[in-house]
């Protein structure tokens, strides 16, 4: 069991080394300096003043979106919609945060998140019918879920909740009820991460002590087997759809009641892409998810200290994620042959 | 009415382009979701060139070459390394849309629109109204026919199928599915990168971050309801675009009436009922549901 762990760390650790690899060649390529670029990504994430606050800030709700992730890839669902269900569980708080301005925080705060995680839910409940019913694929259906749901984001910042006294393109709606926050603008709180932890204990019971775990772990590699064994694989599928839409609402009712106290158009754009990323570099597990979530919220606090303090484009970080994401699904025993294959070339 | 078809077409040609690649990787067995990172690269590499240069002929040379360089590294990731195809297309996606506004911060400096001095070459007054549009709208129908006749006719079209749909089969009769691929993805290049051409250099002569929208997973689907083939993956792609520039026109006459944003999500919306509906036809897509890169 142990060694198992070791040997799928490892094998992370080497395709984000490939990764990073193309990552050069490409800064290089737009004529970046390599090392300087990877140099102010390192300092910007890990060594500069309070690193540890702004990686919790940016590291927590992605953790949260993630978990959500994880249970719904390992029911071999690819519910690349986390960004949507993200957007719409901002949105639906958001309502629920101008509904209740003025009353009691114990009161409003709760809501808000549940709205938050009832409107992340519906956004992943239609693609998990569209699937489940008809069989339409769900990357695609899910991926037009974020472009719904950022438009639908434009109008709400631009329509209904608009803040009047702003100005210019970038649209955003009225502050929450200052009363109703739950972390100030930078950093995090107590309440943030004891709400973490919950997801976290709740994604690692949904996934190792329950029947939903044993069987959507099944299901995602044999859903035939599941399917003769007598389980109810439609019932699993809507169930991991559901659970990951609440979650990726749930993150971004906090994103919305925490370090933003508003909503904005187009805000945190890379969050459900990175979420997917995190889940497939900790090799859908949900305690590994921790980890990778730390590390990719120091590099998602990187994207913040790159173009101002080290001149550098904040689209490096994006380099970086789409980069692990091509090559971290890649199989060992692949590289292995190849590996094989070039050094009996070399040798004839 | 002349200006809702020059819209229509407008709109429709691009999607058009970036769903022959999408079908011809589609046919050789790959799922291609990287076709949007290939047309933002398609379009950067068009604009970026004809604005250092000036030469559109180099500038079209550019984004075949920057897209078949990218549609090999999809190719070694795939087939090589054993990646999961969607996470892996996916996977350049993001670099296409990074490595654009990387490159436009790199080169001049910041992020904003950049413009071109000329865009491809129009039609003329020859075509009367139709003028105003791209060469390539006038030779997209050629270049439909010509891929069907290679696809569907020819004995390397039969043979991407077989690698596609039988690859035991196919590796039975002496064709390696692996080849195949190689050579369905670097075919497709080309047209990744007039579809990203004519989007960016077609009639607006600009490019900015993220322009594509949406437009490559819109080909992507157009794929699928065309049930991957290049006419069928054409009639869809023109669905979409057709829904699209209904909602630009409802925008301008009910604007006010309708929110402006909610129109615009129409071919999104257009693009799920079609996938609603080809599943309805087909049934259950087997593609999904494939085991994910679990080690």
């Amino acid at each position: 069991m142990m060694t198992e762990q070791i040997a799928a760390v490892l094998r992370a650790c080497l395709f984000i080394a490939i990764a990073l690899l193309l990552c050069m060649v490409i800064f290089a390529a737009v004529g970046l300096s390599a090392i300087d670029t990877l140099r102010g990504v390192v300092e910007g994430a890990f060594f500069r003043p309070r690193a540890m606050d702004h990686v919790l800030r940016w590291g927590l709700p992605l953790l949260i979106t993630s978990v959500g992730v994880v249970i719904c890839f390992r029911a071999g669902y690819f519910n690349i919609g986390a960004q949507g269900q993200f957007y719409m569980g901002a949105i639906a708080a958001a309502f629920a945060a101008e509904a209740l301005r003025g009353t009691s925080p114990l009161v409003a705060v709760p809501l808000c998140m549940l709205a938050g995680i009832v409107g992340g839910a519906i956004w992943a409940l239609w693609p998990a019918l569209l699937r489940v019913k008809a069989g339409a694929d769900e990357v695609i259906s899910t991926m037009m879920g974020n472009f719904i749901a950022a438009l639908v984001l434009v109008h709400v910042t631009s329509g209904p909740l608009k803040d009047p006294s702003g100005s210019g393109q970038a649209t955003s709606s009225l502050p929450v009820d200052a009363a109703h926050r739950i972390s100030a603008t930078t950093g995090t709180s107590p309440i943030i991460l004891g709400i973490t932890a919950l997801v976290v204990l709740l994604g690692w019971w949904l996934t190792r002590r329950t029947a939903f775990g044993v069987l959507s772990g099944l299901a995602g590699r044999n859903p035939t087997m599941v399917t003769w064994q007598g389980a109810d694989v439609e019932r699993i599928a809507i169930g991991a759809f559901l659970v990951s839409g609440a979650f990726a609402g749930l993150a971004g009712s906090i994103e919305l009641l925490g370090p933003n106290g508003r909503l904005a158009s187009g805000f945190l754009p890379a969050h459900g892409f990175t979420a997917v990323v995190i889940a497939l570099v900790a090799s859908l597990s949900v305690l590994a998810t921790v980890f990778v979530a730390l590390f990719f919220g120091a590099l998602a606090s990187a994207a913040l200290y790159l173009p101002v303090m080290a001149g550098l484009p904040a689209a490096a970080i994006q380099i970086i994620n789409a980069s692990i994401a091509l090559f971290i699904t890649s199989r060992t025993e692949a590289a292995e042959n190849l590996l094989s294959r070039w050094r009996a070339r070399w040798k004839t | 009415m002349e200006d809702l078809i020059i819209a229509f077409l407008r709109s429709g040609t691009p999607i058009v382009y970036i769903a022959i690649a999408g079908v011809i990787a589609q046919r050789a067995g790959i799922w291609n979701l990287g076709l949007e990172g290939l047309m933002i690269v398609g379009a950067c590499a068009t604009i970026v060139t004809i604005r250092l240069t000036g030469s559109v002929s180099l500038a079209l040379l550019v984004a075949v070459a920057l897209c078949a360089l990218l549609s090999l590294l999809l190719w070694f990731v795939v087939e090589i390394l054993k990646a999961n195809q969607i996470i892996a297309g996916l996977g350049i996606t993001g670099l296409g849309l990074g490595g654009t506004s990387l490159a436009l911060t790199a080169i001049f400096g910041s992020e904003a629109a950049v413009f071109a001095p000329h865009g491809l070459p129009r039609l003329g007054p020859a075509f009367g109204v139709f003028g105003s549009l791209s060469i390539l709208v006038l030779a997209m129908p050629f270049l439909v026919f010509g891929i069907w006749l290679v696809l569907c006719r020819s004995r390397f079209g039969l043979r991407l199928s077989a690698a596609g749909e039988h690859p035991f089969a196919a590796r039975a009769i002496g064709v390696s599915p692996t080849r195949m691929r190689f050579w369905a993805l670097l075919l497709g290049a080309p047209f990744c990168a007039l579809a990203g051409a004519e989007l960016a250099a077609g009639s607006l002569q600009l490019f900015s971050v993220n322009m594509t929208a949406g437009r490559g997973f819109m080909g992507f689907a157009a794929v699928i309801f065309g049930a991957g083939h290049p006419i069928g993956a054409t009639l869809a792609a023109f669905f979409f675009a057709f829904v699209g520039a209904l909602g630009i026109r409802a925008q301008l006459l009910y604007g006010d009436l309708f929110p402006s944003s909610l129109l615009l999500s129409l071919p999104y919306v257009a693009t799920v009922i079609g996938l609603w509906i080809s599943a309805r036809i087909k049934g259950p897509s087997a593609a999904t549901n494939s085991e994910l890169g679990r080690s």
